[in-house]
Parts: C-alpha cells; structure tokens; sequence
C-alpha cells in the first residue's frame, strides 16, 4: 500500500482547500517518534477490512498557527478552539484517506477523533502495523502525520 | 440510553476483571463532570465505527497500571514499559469487545479499530463537541481508574 | 505432563498473558513455544513438534485464518489441534475457523476455567 502518497495527497489537499496554508512534505520519517513535548496531537480511529490510526502531531506553537488560519482569528495559546480544530484536522485527513482506500476496494469506517495536549506525553500504538509518518513543513514549524494501518 | 451506556461499560469491565484479571473491583456512578486532565497517568484510546461512531478511553494511574499489568501478566511490573502500555491498550480492546457485544444485542454493530496509548506526566485529552460521553470510576484496593464511552450523537 | 503448546499472537504481552492463563488453569506445560504470526509458526513447526496451538485471529503476515488453511496441506502438522483466541468473535468468525480446521475457540476476556475446559479435552 502506498501509504506515503496517500497521506502526502490528503493532507495537501486539506491544507489547500480549507485550512489555506502553504505546506510542503518531506521525506517519510524513519525513527520511531512517540515522544512528544509541548504539543498536541490528534488521533482518530480506522475500522472496517483496514484496521489503523490516523494520528497529527504538532508543536503548540504550529497547532496554534494553524487553528488561527483555519478560524480566521489570531489564536494564542491551547485552548478548547485548539483542540476541536486539531481532532477536525485528524477528521478531515483521514476522511480523505479513507475515499483513496475505500477507491482502492477496501471498506473503512472513522471513529471519531480524539486530541491530546500536554507538555511531555508519549503515544504508542498497542499493535503490529504498517505505518508512516510524514513531516510537513510551513511557515511556522513542522508537523508529523502518521498513519498506522494493520494487515 | 445514558444508564444503558453506563450498565454496559460496568459489565464489560467487570467481564474483564473476573476473568482474566481475577481482582476485586466496584463500579462507582458515571461522573457528572467531564474529567480532562490526567497527571502521572496513561490512557488507552480504541476508536470504533459501524452503525455509531466513538470512541473508549480508559484512563489509569501508573500506579493502578503497573498494578493490572503484574496481575495479568504475573509479574512484577515496577515501570511504564512495552508490556503496560501493551496492557493497557489490550484491557481497551476487551472492554469494548465486551460493549460490542451488548450493542449487537440490540442490533447495533460496530467496528473496532486499534488501540492507541498515552501516557505522561501530564496531558489533556479532549474530544469533538457533537459526542455524548459517559465515564464510569471502578475502584481497586490500591486506587482507582475510569472508563469513557464518547458516542457520536444521532442528529 | 511431557506436552507441547505453541502461542501464535503478534502481541508479546498477549503471549505472556495467555501463557499466564494456561499456568493458572492448572495445565502444567512442558513447554510453552511462541510465534508472532502464521508464517512464524508455519516456520517454527517445521522443526519443533508441539501438542495444542493457540492462536490469535488478527495478524499481520499471516493472519489466523491463512495459518489454518495451510496447516491442514502440511501431513505433518495438520492434525495438530488448534483453538482460536478471537476479541471480536463473531459467529460467523467461529463457524469459518471450524470450518478450516479449528478444535474450538475462546473468546477473551476468559476465565483459567475456560480455557482448561476448552483445552482439557485436546491434551
């Protein structure tokens, strides 16, 4: 599975239509990132004949930036505003995912999302599964999309 | 539907810790207030779709999960490692095993999709507007933890 | 008791916490063998015989379905008895496993007691 491209298409395509950012993506990060300080990650589930997670991770700082274009306000610092937009992102991302692998003839279905926010918190994913993790970059920072998909 | 939420996820936990886990545990009233903010804890996350969308979180103290960890595993257990978050991510796919089962009673199916866990000194987690949510406390002689069911409300 | 069993589960801990079930449901193993997928297990039983296999459904590789269909081609193994560990134990899931092959299954969560039911009968 191409897993790669497919983030890369749906999170591009998110941020060009909806969130309107210049993002561009870098190479698939191959050291396990699970460590994260100071940030905020949105995490939604896959279920269906493709079993996964569809996780963002970004600094608050980038979290922040991103909420502020995404609402049309200046945002400053991690509030509920964050978070909702946040677990969206995740929601909106992975929508898109699903519709490229639904094309693909799999059937997937989406949780709904959840947001995690602290200043140092780990993320693990309790089972064997493919994933990639790709890095965006944009004005304000970088943030991860990982996607984690079993069989 | 709120004290059938609650009814199920008291009987699937127990399910849990009757049989596999062999330990003592009481089921408190689902809390009134949203709980956010966990400190020296670890959660375990599993999203869920089907004919409701949603998502089951239990939240544990690193103390209660090295506690269930030992228990299940039958080991001494004295630090976050592979094996606890393993754990922890594995009790969340056996409670909502067991809630799937009382959904397809009443012919709802649903969907499991892999758990994710957290764990930190201290960190927040929060979820979208249009869900419903119900958290239940169960106590252990050495502490407590709580269980949530998140379920997309019908519009 | 001189037997046998190998655990088939992609998760260590799921090993080590059904290996802890078989412990306290009074089955006192010889040996207790673990794979985390079917192919590992197709691999390992090339040369290690074993008594009873246990094993998960959702595996990456080989999940158990694909272990259950290519034991039974294997003279030498296929009629070693299987019991599937399921989460999400349908009815449906059950009826194929048997269908293929399967002895039996347990559902999790499970008590030692059902486990030694299920497994009393195999050994």
């Amino acid at each position: 599975m191409e897993l790669q491209k497919h983030i890369t298409d749906a999170t591009t395509e998110i941020f060009e239509t909806m969130i309107m950012l210049e993002i561009s993506a870098g190479d698939p990060v191959v050291e396990k990132i699970n460590n994260f300080k100071c940030s905020v990650s949105g995490v939604i589930g896959l279920a269906g004949t493709c079993k996964g997670i569809l996780a963002i991770h970004l600094p608050d700082k980038v979290a922040m930036s991103i909420t502020g274009s995404f609402l049309g306000m200046e945002v400053t610092e991690v509030d509920d505003d964050v978070t909702d937009a946040i677990g969206e992102l995740a929601n909106m991302v992975a929508g898109n995912i699903k519709m490229i692998l639904d094309e693909a003839g799999k059937d997937v279905t989406l949780s709904i999302p959840s947001c995690v926010h602290g200043a140092e918190y780990t993320l693990d994913t309790a089972a064997d599964c493919e994933r990639v993790v790709v890095p965006f970059n944009l004005e304000s920072g970088q943030f991860l999309v990982e996607l984690q998909v079993k069989n | 539907m709120e004290n059938n939420l609650q009814q199920q996820i008291i009987n699937a936990t127990q399910a849990v810790f009757d049989t596999m886990l062999m330990l003592p545990v009481t089921s408190g009233v689902a809390l009134p207030d949203k709980v956010y903010l966990f400190n020296d804890s670890i959660s375990g996350m599993l999203g869920f779709s089907g004919d409701v969308q949603g998502m089951l979180t239990i939240h544990c103290p690193q103390q209660i999960a090295f506690c269930i960890t030992g228990q299940l595993l039958g080991m001494e257990v004295d630090g976050m490692d592979e094996d606890v978050k393993d754990t922890i991510g594995e009790m969340a796919n056996m409670i909502l095993g067991g809630i799937k089962d009382a959904f397809l009673e009443r012919g709802t199916d649903i969907s499991l999709a892999v758990p994710t866990v957290m764990s930190g000194r201290s960190y927040r987690v929060k979820t979208v507007d249009y869900a419903s949510w119900t958290t239940v406390p169960f106590y252990l002689d050495d502490g407590e933890f709580l269980v949530e069911l998140k379920l997309k409300t019908l519009d | 008791m001189g037997k046998r069993v190998l655990i088939i589960d992609d998760s260590s801990t799921m090993r080590k916490i059904v290996s802890r079930s078989l412990r306290q449901a009074g089955l006192d193993f010889d040996e207790i063998l673990e794979a985390a997928d079917g192919q590992e297990a197709l691999d390992l039983l090339k040369t290690e015989k074993v008594d009873l296999i246990l094993s998960d459904i959702n595996m990456p590789n080989m999940d158990g379905m694909e272990f259950l269909r290519q034991k039974r081609e294997i003279d030498a193994i296929k009629d070693i008895p299987v019991v599937m560990i399921t989460t999400e134990g349908g009815a449906d899931i059950i009826g194929e496993a048997k269908e293929l092959g399967a002895a039996g299954s347990v559902k999790k969560p499970f008590k030692p007691e059902t486990i030694s039911d299920v497994l009393g009968a195999l050994i």
